[in-house]
């Protein structure tokens, strides 16, 4: 594929694999990627930025940050990929190459804590509201422990519903 | 914030908003003057959850993230899972996948189409979109065994062969949907107070489609042939015979031109299905997908919902349960960074057209 | 609107008293008349639209959707709440008149459905408001809501869709646990 070698020369790149006619995967170091990203829009014509995705390699300590452009003249997608460190993730913003980008980095703030560096909105909450643990898809957020803490059990242990009367529950809140 | 300004949450309980979100917007008088979209009323955290559960049982999950038309997520979880795992599937299964996404595109569009005269306080086409809609649903019903959620496409192929006479009965149905499009337009497009409202509506500049990522028929409104279909051919699409539909108005007029012509060609694509559906097997033979381990890898899949380019990015390391499916919807961008700009300068009334226009639909954003 | 005093009551409500023959009268009429009010918290609200349209029509039976939740006696929880919509439908349903009554669809809001690990998904319904009617499914089909109305048709027939009046008398134990999961209680308190 052309376009991987062109990035070969001009770029540090760690890992590079054709994956379909239509889809090529890149992974370079952190000081390259914008850099990149910038020379792909500019002069290959990927002009769009689809998503931006983050992966949770718990076992190496790294989260990895996914860049995925489409070239909409030869219909070809890219995803350009990084790794940052999982203590104290950061990055820069992307935001004014492309303005959606803002969007997927306060998802991807709140969800994983990343801390993208110059984004103005990334610190307003987006999905979650009032939360109050850990990003919820790091891969150490235990979500069903979380959810019987907050919400109760969903049934009791015996296995059949056997669900206490609302009544019932208004009068032993009663006695206490 | 001014004095002259008032703030005012539009959503989440409104009948103008499509589905569960809200927009808040700075009012002078009856324009806009900022707009902000929020979203979470309805985050189920999928993508954690499909962390916990092995692939099969993802299924029941993933057509959850779109209600209106949840085959193309089955769709497009099935297909990378496919390409992960290294399954070729029968002839026959991408033909009927393709069969089901057509329908279902086309179950949505009537919906929209009545939904869109909804929002301008036509409630007639709304009760007949969604009642023509039903007949399509029956046909689901029969197929898969439910309404709403099929879960009918699965890894390797697809659940169920098709019924006895089934093809018939879709025909049929083509021919009576055929029969009832002219009155649809009859009211809607040769009204005058849509014509007055939609034209000119939510007029999107043409630097913004390829800058945004502006996909499906809002990028085809302003003229650019953006279909998946076509440029990425999935399933039976490469055999089936269409052009991209493409309209020049940029404005809320010409998506609704786009969307009207979809429905035609809908209608032609499942008559071409039927026409050219090979005869054989439905079902790839599985390993135990009970214990059905992926070998390691990641893809990015994708294909064209009715309000744009749907996306899964999956990574698997080897184990019995995805590290991370990333849902990529139209919505995210149309919804929140379009939607934003787009409000601004428009008149209050004029909210509901614009978002009914632009298809947001809250779950595939914030899943 | 007056003194902010009435708007916003911090005191408990009075139970609404009425009796005999003028009880039967009321629940005769506001049985043949539930309006419901149209906020789709989840994704059951598809299934409301061949409902409440042409096909399956339950205008006939009585039933319309209005917009503002002052005007309606129904409120339909459509499936799983997310905290953040909880806030919100708790708020709806301070704001609507008495008596009101509500409605759960699917399976979600029984014991959580198959969201009973989100973090973010309630399980169980009935803790945070009191539901007179359940649907289960996922989703309810038509036929099914409208068997679910014709029930709480019956109830409210027979005085027995009582929940509202439940809500008023242990407030203090709904708003215990409500505060429990919503943790920023920036909300006002509506008079019923």
């Amino acid at each position: 594929m052309e376009i991987l070698d062109k990035l070969k020369e001009k770029f540090e790149i760690l890992q590079s694999q054709e994956k379909r006619e239509d889809l090529a995967l890149v992974g370079t170091t952190e000081k390259d990627l914008i850099p990149l990203l910038v020379y792909l829009k500019e002069y290959e014509g990927y002009k769009t930025l689809v998503m931006i995705s983050c992966v949770d390699w718990i076992e190496e300590g790294k989260f990895e940050l996914v860049y995925n452009l489409w070239n909409p003249s030869k219909k070809h997608n890219i995803l350009v990929k990084t790794k940052i460190p999982r203590e104290a993730p950061k990055f820069q913003t992307i935001y004014k190459i492309w303005p959606q980008a803002e969007a997927y980095e306060r998802e991807i703030h709140e969800m994983f804590g990343v801390d993208f560096e110059g984004n103005p909105t990334q610190h307003e909450e987006l999905i979650l509201e009032d939360w109050d643990d850990i990003p919820p898809m790091r891969r150490d957020f235990d979500t069903l422990k979380y959810s019987m803490e907050k919400f109760g059990e969903r049934e009791p242990k015996s296995g059949i519903i056997i669900r206490k009367q609302i009544s019932e529950q208004y009068d032993e809140w009663r006695r206490k | 914030m001014s004095k002259e300004e008032v703030r005012l949450f539009i959503g989440p309980q409104h009948p103008g908003v499509t589905g569960n979100m809200s927009v808040e917007v700075l009012l002078k008088g009856d324009t806009i003057t900022w707009a902000k979209t929020h979203i979470g009323y309805l985050h189920r955290g999928f993508e954690k959850l499909m962390e916990r559960r092995i692939y099969i049982k993802s299924f029941p999950l993933v057509c959850r993230i779109c209600v209106p038309e949840p085959d193309t997520n089955e769709e497009n979880f099935a297909r990378g899972l496919e390409e992960l795992a290294g399954i070729e599937i029968p002839e026959r299964a991408k033909w009927i996948r393709t069969l089901v996404l057509e329908l279902s595109r086309l179950q949505m569009f009537i919906m929209w189409y009545g939904g869109i005269a909804g929002s301008m306080g036509l409630s007639t086409p709304v009760q007949w979109g969604i009642g023509d809609r039903d007949y399509i649903l029956d046909l689901f019903e029969e197929l898969t065994g439910g309404r709403i959620y099929h879960i009918y496409i699965m890894p390797g192929g697809v659940r169920k062969d098709l019924p006895e006479g089934f093809e018939e009965r879709v025909l049929k149905l083509m021919d009576i949907i055929e029969q009832r499009l002219p009155e649809y337009d009859e009211i809607i497009m040769e009204n005058a107070v849509v014509q007055k409202r939609l034209k000119g509506l939510a007029k999107i500049p043409r630097d913004w489609v390829d800058e945004m990522g502006i996909t499906g028929p809002v990028a085809r409104a302003c003229g650019f042939p953006y279909d998946v279909r076509k440029d990425h051919p999935y399933e039976a699409y490469p055999y089936l015979d269409f052009d991209v539909i493409t309209e020049d108005g940029c404005d809320a007029w010409a998506m609704l031109l786009v969307r009207r012509r979809e429905i035609d060609l809908s209608i032609n694509l499942i008559r071409q299905i039927i026409e050219k559906m090979p005869k054989g097997e439905f079902l790839a033979r599985l390993p135990n997908v009970l214990y059905w381990k992926i070998p390691p890898g990641e893809t990015y899949v994708k294909s064209e919902a009715t309000r744009g380019e749907f996306g899964y990015y999956m990574v698997s390391d080897g184990s019995d349960k995805p590290r991370r499916v990333h849902v990529n919807g139209p919505s995210f961008v149309h919804g929140i960074t379009l939607l934003e700009r787009l409000l601004v300068g428009q008149n209050i009334a004029d909210v509901a057209p614009i978002m009914v226009s632009l298809q947001t639909c809250p779950p595939e954003m914030e899943r | 609107m007056g003194k902010d005093k009435n708007y916003f009551l911090n005191e408990k409500p009075e139970k609404m008293t009425y009796g005999g023959v003028f009880r039967k009268i009321n629940d005769w009429a506001r049985a043949r008349s539930l309006w419901v009010v149209a906020y789709g918290t989840g994704c059951g609200s598809i299934e409301l639209r061949p409902t409440f349209t042409s096909r399956f029509d339950a205008e006939r039976l009585g039933m319309r959707m209005v917009g503002t939740p002052r005007q309606a006696d129904v409120l339909i929880i459509s499936g799983y709440l997310t905290v953040k919509t909880l806030k919100r439908v708790i708020r709806v349903y301070e704001q609507m008149q008495s008596p009101k009554y509500v409605v759960a669809l699917g399976a979600c809001p029984i014991n959580g459905g198959m969201y009973y690990d989100s973090y973010n998904a309630i399980n169980r319904l009935d803790l945070y408001l009191p539901v007179d009617v359940w649907i289960t499914g996922c989703m309810p089909r038509p036929e099914a809501i409208l068997a679910g109305f014709k029930r709480l048709q019956e109830l409210i027939d027979s005085g027995k869709a009582d929940g509202w009046k439940k809500y008023i008398e242990n407030l203090d134990w709904y708003r215990e646990n409500q505060r429990k999961i919503i943790k920023n209680w920036r909300m006002p308190n509506y008079n019923w």
